[in-house]
């Protein structure tokens, strides 16, 4: 093996302390570290008792050590993690910290077993020390926010309806409360793709705007109509969040519920006929009052139609009030049947009805009423029954009073009445 | 010769049947497992020497050794073991051992046993 | 890709549990030494187990509601891995009682003591160990925890390790009887070469 030369000068430049001392404890041996951090020479203190210097230390303890060390002839220890220090050393380094005195790790090597010597080794180990300190701080406030955080998740899971899916849709996770309310098992609902669970029918231009707003990383909030499993409606405030991830790309959906049901089917009730489920005129009136009011140039463009059905008195008379309601049910039905899901269809008296058609021209509304004239005609009540309607057509004019419109349209259903009956009539 | 080795582990038997092998190649080898063993075959051969490990199931070392000194007490008996304790060595040889010596036993230390340590 | 066989055979077993042997035998002495009484060599028992199992083994050696001291001790080299000591409190503060000649040893003397015997301990077996294979070891700063039964086994210490090497010795001292169990962790690379040294010397030895 190559000699090394100036193994003195090795020592001295190195960063730790390293001295070699024999079990009485002389030292023959002291580096240049030790010199600087204990200001004591070598000069002073080769040959000499290390209790000389450091009468202070637990010299059975560091006997045994020795002993030890030489014994199973590799390294032995002191404890780190201690507070007894071997050697008292102030820290050298400029620091900000309170941790004034050197934490040390010390090391007792074996060296010349013959002459029972070993070298002691001295290695500041402060600064991780003060690492581990911070570090255990850090852990402890996390913990202590995690008990936190996990103590309101639970809160949150049982008490408020809440969704996670992919940016494709499909279910990754749902609060507990959620899974009770709408009578799924999570196993159930996890992993299926939420359009499976779309409602269709009238809120098809709910789920257009819904998803042309998510798509675009936006938040959209509105009510809608979900199906629990045992197939009962019910009716949720929604607020469905778009989250990014890093690149701004939509990673996931989070949606939070809030049931209206009750509000709902009240408000239902308010504004719905109740023999034939139809809106209600005070329905009406509000929605074209709003209309008229705001003059949007998307909801003003519609035809107003009146329609009466034909010699309903009599039909009460003859054959009595439970068909007369079955005449107005079968109109009613025929009237929904016959026209879109956006058309706004009320109740508006004893035997009248309101339609309003949107976005059609009055040639347009022409064809479609005569449709609507004809279905009325050869759907009987009780299939022996006939029954007619007769219809009052008129397209809102622009910035228009809504009174003069209903007037015009009145007047329409008026001349369709003297010429007839079982007919429609534009104005 | 009859030579007994008495150790629990198969290769603690095999390493000082290896170097028995070469020191004493026409000697006849019996082997024991445990104390137990050892006395039964020591009763029944009656071998010039015994090889004795100490840590063993059933009957340890030590008792094994009593009961040999006391069956025979001119019986060679070189205890082999892991315990290199003074004083465990100090135990043995009170109790009638040849010698002790720590484990692993090789060539030279086997002629030198039976060089100085045995009486043949 | 290389299915990596760490299971040992018989004969290997036997071979690791005579060096095992010889290597308690040098700790026992070391051991005596540094508490000036002889000790009484007990068959270790030797068992390989997959280090997923060390937490259920140590649980179900330990009494779940007192406190121990668990303390490490790091060693590299060819044959490298970590060796993990467990003892009691009381096993402790009697060892910290009879090395510091007090009745109420401090907390930092049973720590203390405790690390010196997991060094000797840990050194001793390990060397005598690798020595009998012919490789050479270094050996890091022993550390040590008090902490609960529960608490011994984190699941992110284990996770490097793929087998775990339990030796059950009972450290027989007179008065002092420290129940001890040695866990020696070891990465597959060590098992490797562990098991490669010990065919090495099983040949040796059976020709």
């Amino acid at each position: 093996m190559m000699e090394i030369k100036y193994p003195d000068v090795l020592l001295d430049s190195l960063e730790n302390g390293h001295m070699i001392i024999d079990d009485k404890f002389i030292v023959s041996y002291w580096n240049r570290w030790l010199a600087i951090n204990t200001q004591i020479s070598k000069e002073e203190i080769i040959g000499r008792k290390l209790d000389e210097f450091y009468p202070n230390i637990n010299y059975k303890v560091l006997h045994r050590k020795i002993k030890t060390a030489l014994l199973i002839n590799t390294p032995s220890f002191y404890d780190t993690n201690s507070n007894v220090k071997f050697i008292p050393m102030n820290r050298n380094k400029v620091t900000t910290s309170s941790l004034m005195l050197m934490q040390q790790q010390v090391t007792i090597s074996p060296y010349i077993a013959c002459e029972n010597k070993v070298m002691v080794s001295i290695y500041d180990i402060s600064e991780l020390f003060e690492a581990k300190i911070s570090l255990k701080k850090e852990i402890e406030k996390v913990n202590k926010l995690n008990d936190k955080l996990e103590a309101d998740q639970e809160i949150i899971d049982k008490n408020i309806m809440m969704m996670r899916t992919s940016f494709d849709g499909v279910i990754i996770d749902v609060s507990t409360f959620f899974c009770q309310f709408f009578e799924f098992k999570k196993d159930f609902i996890l992993g299926k793709n939420i359009s499976t669970f779309k409602q269709d029918g009238g809120f098809s231009t709910t789920y257009k705007e819904l998803w042309e707003t998510i798509i675009n990383k936006k938040c959209w909030s509105g009510e809608l109509k979900l199906k629990t499993y045992k197939g009962e409606e019910k009716w949720v405030q929604s607020r469905i969040t778009p989250i990014l991830d890093s690149d701004g790309e939509v990673l996931e959906f989070s949606a939070v519920y809030h049931d209206i049901t009750n509000e709902k089917l009240l408000e239902e009730l308010y504004i719905t006929d109740p023999l034939t489920k139809l809106y209600n005129r005070a329905h009406f009136d509000e929605v074209v009052n709003f209309i008229v009011k705001h003059q949007r140039k998307a909801d003003t463009d519609f035809v107003l139609v009146i329609t009466d059905i034909d010699h309903f008195k009599s039909i009460n008379d003859t054959y009595g009030h439970q068909v007369g309601d079955e005449a107005l049910i079968s109109v009613a039905n025929t009237l929904k049947d016959s026209l879109r899901e956006d058309d706004l269809i009320a109740r508006w008296g004893g035997e009248e009805f309101v339609i309003m058609l949107k976005n059609v021209t009055l040639d347009e509304a022409k064809i479609i009423i005569e449709k609507v004239r004809a279905s009325v005609e050869k759907n009987k009540i009780n299939d022996t029954i006939s029954v007619t309607a007769s219809f009052g057509i008129t397209k809102y004019i622009l910035g228009e009073d809504i009174k003069k419109t209903f007037k015009r349209v009145d007047d329409a259903l008026y001349e369709a009445k003297k010429s007839g009956r079982n007919r429609a009539i534009l104005k | 010769m009859k030579i007994l080795i008495v150790d629990d582990s198969k290769i603690g038997r095999m390493s000082v049947i290896k170097s028995l092998k070469i020191v004493k190649p026409d000697a006849e080898l019996f082997q024991a497992a445990n104390g137990l063993e050892a006395v039964e075959i020591f009763k029944e051969e009656k071998p010039h020497v015994v090889f004795l490990d100490l840590t063993m199931p059933v009957m340890d070392g030590y008792e094994a050794l009593k009961h040999i000194m006391s069956i025979d007490k001119e019986a060679q008996v070189i205890v082999v073991s892991a315990d290199i304790q003074s004083e465990a060595k100090l135990r043995v040889l009170v109790a009638g051992a040849k010698n002790m010596y720590p484990k692993p036993i090789n060539d030279e230390k086997m002629l030198q046993i039976f060089e100085q340590d045995l009486l043949l | 890709m290389e299915v990596l066989n760490l299971e040992f055979n018989e004969d290997q077993i036997d071979a690791l549990r005579e060096f095992m042997n010889v290597s308690i035998g040098a700790a026992t002495a070391s051991l005596a030494n540094l508490l000036d009484a002889f000790g009484t060599m007990h068959i270790p028992k030797i068992e390989i187990c997959d280090s997923s199992e060390l937490s259920q083994k140590i649980e179900s050696t330990i009494n779940l509601e007192s406190m121990y001291y668990a303390t490490k001790q790091l060693f590299t080299g060819k044959f490298g891995g970590e060796c993990m000591f467990i003892i009691s409190e009381e096993s402790a503060r009697n060892l910290g009682k009879h090395l510091y000649k007090a009745t109420t040893p401090s907390r930092d003397d049973i720590s203390d003591a405790v690390i010196e015997l997991t060094n000797i301990l840990t050194s001793t077996i390990v060397s005598r160990l690798t020595q009998e294979l012919d490789t050479q070891v270094q050996f890091f700063v022993p550390s040590s925890q008090f902490i609960d039964a529960h608490s011994i086994v984190n699941s992110e210490d284990v996770a490097d390790y793929s087998k775990i090497i339990i030796i059950s010795t009972i450290l027989d001292f007179k008065d002092q009887k420290i129940n001890g169990n040695i866990y020696i962790l070891t990465k597959d690379e060590a098992i490797k070469s562990l098991k490669v040294l010990i065919d090495k010397k099983i040949e040796e030895i059976y020709g």
